[in-house]
């Protein structure tokens, strides 16, 4: 399931260690290279990286992927939010409005793993295929307009997706995405340590500061610190 | 038959929030021994709140963790009787609270008085316009307390807050600077107003011009070293904009744990018990008062606790819960349009405005706070001529600066795709470059609006859930897109503006829906009045129906004004209060005549 091979090696759809090596040293998924995924499988894991960088491609900053948010998926995946911990999950259930919100019989992670199968099955050359064809099924994915079978709504599948794409590029990167502070770089957003007082008034003077994250330490980027687990997010 | 019956105290309160410790502060140095029950945790600014970890958009702001826990409990919804409600599986558009402090701990401090016409909403209206002015299908009614009655206590609720602003009508004189459409203040602010950054400062200027009577936004945010009339010390704002949704470490956002519980944990007529979740009011064998309340402790047992007066201040959707489980009050049927609880269920019109500055204008959005920004209020309530527009109400436009946490704030212009690489860009491009306006609007009840319970789901411990019944009347539609043209016009004379979007959640052909964030102001469903027929509770906070019941917070509200709610809703709790402590606790009986 995975664990043979590295992440860089799954998400660049490589291989063989020769081809690994031809990879950046500052690749995105370095400092996780010899661990597992927590949930994913290598399939999902390409897939994802193919759907990210088709919400978030890559111009002079990093595409999804490369910022790290198939780790941040990965882990939100496998803990409290992947379990519906943030969901209440008593049926029956029904088909609503668009108005009543998500109405999926599944906790997140189920409906996502199942919502990829079907995806993946419906549109076998997603994954690693053109740019026009991943634009065009992830817009009819995000109309809805794609019939993935009973149970997986198409608009509500994308919206999930969509919303822990932009969460991983942009969230603290103690989480796995925003990799070396990428998402904050781009904006121009300087991180948790916030405290400006004797900067509000000051008007149209670019703030100082480069990024810090809640883990930020001197020197360092700010992600997650080695060994933690998934439960703890 | 409960596990345990606890010896009787003289107040039991339900709920440990704004307004809950409050009745147990004032009532505590009165000689009552109070208890209150709390469902969620304790938790404290100073240990719960620090940052940098509490500055965690992803952990705060998106998994709402200082929020209630729907696994356990939540209500459900539909926009009219001729669907299903379906229960909302999760938190979106308001956001109640849960622990020491209740919502009081992730809201904006924003702080409003209302205006005096605001509750005498029917009678102004009638005056001013005429008996047939008010469309048919509104059941708006007067709140039976008017300002002057109030002022007192919105004055004094502003310094617990040590409140920033700036007075716009101090003792009856007018002053530019202030909002000139407020009701007469006895007192100035007790902190001086916010700093402004640019955008704000703009919008101002705007205004400005444009005639109309810009003033700082009132802020509980606070400006400079306080301590308030508790003896609490509240510290200066940092703007470090992480402010709703999270509590405050700096100590600087004036919320119900330093404001008044801290104030009050030692005193020996105070009691808190955590994990303590009120299943039910216990009525007398004649149903004329309470008896105390049952409630799951800590350990999973059922326990009785006896008082002789019963304080309901639960948020306001689940005091109506409350009510509707425990058979107080006759609930509302809308079919017959008898009954009262649950009846006049409102919420709040939100539109937002979007400015785009050429890039020589630098927002720093992320210096925010919760209560920053420049209002305009000339659209407000009855401070516009109503006559020929067709509706009643109206809403306060705010350029605001909250915030700039990059998942939650991501301002695009108008025609910018929802993501891929135009949408990358537009958000690198904008994002220090935005003016952020909302028009904050008033929501008024109709007959077909109310709160009741489900038929099929049910909360963890096998209660109904309560059951929302909610779209916006024409008459808010019409209100919202009034004024929403208005701060448009606002933005469109700002300087060095390249664009400006907006976008309506009341706007005609959009149904209300629970999932996009719009504000935690649910009010109504256990309105206050002078008529028993058309209101839970008597103008001063008690069951018309059980005379020992004391209701608190925005379920008293009989339709939403423009503003937000906590200002008016302590107001109520403190006149509430001073009733029960000078006339009710003497001679306990009902307060008004039925």
């Amino acid at each position: 399931m995975g664990q043979e091979f590295s992440r860089r090696a799954v998400l660049a759809g490589l291989t063989s260690g020769a081809a690994l090596a031809a990879l950046p040293v500052n690749h995105a998924f370095a400092a996780l290279d010899d661990k597992p995924f927590y949930f994913l499988t290598r399939d999902e894991a390409r897939f994802l990286a193919s759907f990210c960088d088709t919400l978030i491609p890559e111009d002079e900053y990093p595409s999804a992927s490369q910022a790290g948010v198939v780790d941040f998926i990965d882990l939100q995946l496998a803990g409290p939010y992947g379990k519906g911990r943030y969901l209440y999950m008593q049926g029956p259930f029904f088909e609503g409005t668009e108005q009543q919100g998500y109405q999926v019989s599944l906790p997140p992670a189920e409906f996502i793993r199942q919502g990829i199968a079907a995806l993946a099955e419906a549109e076998p050359r997603f994954a690693g295929g053109d740019d026009g064809l991943r634009l065009l099924v992830t817009t009819r994915l995000s109309e809805g307009s794609v019939d993935l079978g009973s149970g997986l709504p198409a608009k509500p599948l994308f919206d999930e997706l969509w919303t822990l794409t932009n969460s991983g590029y942009f969230a603290d990167p103690m989480y796995g995405g925003n990799k070396s502070y990428a998402g904050w770089e781009m904006v121009g957003f300087p991180g948790a340590h916030a405290y400006y007082l004797s900067f509000v008034d000051q008007h149209n003077v670019p703030y100082p500061q480069p990024p810090m994250g809640i883990n930020h330490q001197p020197g360092r980027d700010g992600s997650m610190p080695s060994g933690l687990k998934p439960q703890e997010l | 038959m409960p596990d345990k019956t606890l010896p009787k105290t003289d107040v039991v309160i339900i709920g440990g929030g704004w307004t809950g410790l409050t009745a147990a502060y004032e009532l505590a140095h009165e000689g009552q021994r109070c208890v209150i029950l709390e469902r969620g945790n304790h938790r404290h600014d100073a240990t719960s709140f620090g940052a940098p970890e509490e500055h965690d958009e992803l952990k705060y702001a998106l998994r709402a963790t200082h929020m209630m826990d729907v696994r356990k409990s939540t209500l459900t919804f539909r926009n009219d009787t001729s669907q299903r409600a379906l229960p909302m599986r999760r938190l979106g558009s308001f956001l109640p609270g849960e622990g020491l402090g209740g919502a009081g701990i992730h809201w904006n401090g924003q702080l409003w008085r209302p205006l005096p016409s605001d509750l005498e909403m029917r009678s102004h209206y009638e005056n001013r316009y005429g008996a047939q002015f008010i469309p048919e299908d509104l059941s708006v009614q007067d709140w039976g307390v008017t300002y002057d009655e109030l002022e007192p206590h919105l004055d004094f609720f502003e310094k617990i807050c040590g409140a920033a602003g700036y007075a716009g009508n101090l003792n009856g004189e007018k002053r530019a600077g202030g909002n000139v459409f407020e009701g007469p203040r006895q007192n100035e602010y007790p902190n001086p107003a916010m700093k402004q950054p640019v955008s704000s400062t703009k919008f101002g200027k705007a205004a400005e011009r444009m005639g109309l009577n810009p003033f700082p936004f009132p802020s509980a945010n606070v400006t400079q070293k306080y301590e308030n009339p508790y003896g609490a010390q509240l510290h200066p704002c940092a703007y470090c904009g992480f402010c709703e949704r999270f509590g405050c470490g700096y100590f600087a956002k004036a919320d119900p744990i330093i404001c008044v519980y801290d104030r009050i944990k030692e005193h020996e007529n105070f009691e808190i018990r955590f994990q303590s979740t009120v299943m039910r009011v216990e009525k007398s064998a004649d149903g004329r008062t309470a008896t105390g309340v049952t409630y799951i402790d800590a350990d999973g047992l059922e326990v009785f606790q006896p008082a002789d007066i019963v304080c309901m201040n639960a948020y306001a959707l689940w005091n109506v819960h409350l009510m509707l489980v425990s058979g107080l009050g006759e609930p509302y049927d809308p079919e017959t349009r008898t009954g009262t609880v649950g009846r006049n269920y409102s919420y709040q019109t939100i539109a937002s405005v979007d400015a785009f500055f050429e890039k020589e204008i630098i927002t720093n959005p992320f210096m925010g706070a919760g209560a920053l920004g420049v209002i305009v209020d000339d659209y407000n309530g009855d401070n516009f001529d109503h006559s020929d527009l067709g509706f009643v109400g109206g809403a306060y436009i705010a350029c605001k600066q909250y915030h700039g946490r990059p998942i939650s704030y991501q301002p695009t212009p108008e025609g910018t795709p929802r993501w891929g690489a135009e949408w990358k860009r537009a958000v690198r491009e904008n994002y220090l470059h935005h003016a952020d306006m909302v028009v904050h609007g008033s929501s008024m009840s109709t007959p077909g609006n109310y709160l009741d319970l489900d038929p099929t789901w049910t909360d963890a411990y096998g209660r109904p859930l309560l059951r929302m019944t909610f779209n916006f009347p024409d008459n808010d539609r019409k209100m919202a897109e009034y004024v929403t043209n208005r701060a448009v016009e606002i933005a469109q004379n700002m300087e060095n503006v390249t664009s400006v979007a907006s976008s309506n959640l009341a706007a005609v052909g959009s149904d209300y829906t629970v999932v996009p964030y719009q504000t935690t102001h649910n009010v109504g469903g256990a309105i206050m009045g002078t008529d028993r027929n058309t209101s839970v509770v008597n103008r001063y906070g008690q069951m018309w129906d059980h005379h020992n019941v004391f209701v608190f917070g925005a379920c008293l509200f009989p339709q939403n004004l423009g503003y937000n709610p906590t200002g008016p809703l302590m107001g109520l709790a403190y006149w509430t209060l001073e009733h029960l402590k000078n006339d009710y606790l003497a001679n306990p009986r009902p307060l008004m005549d039925a």
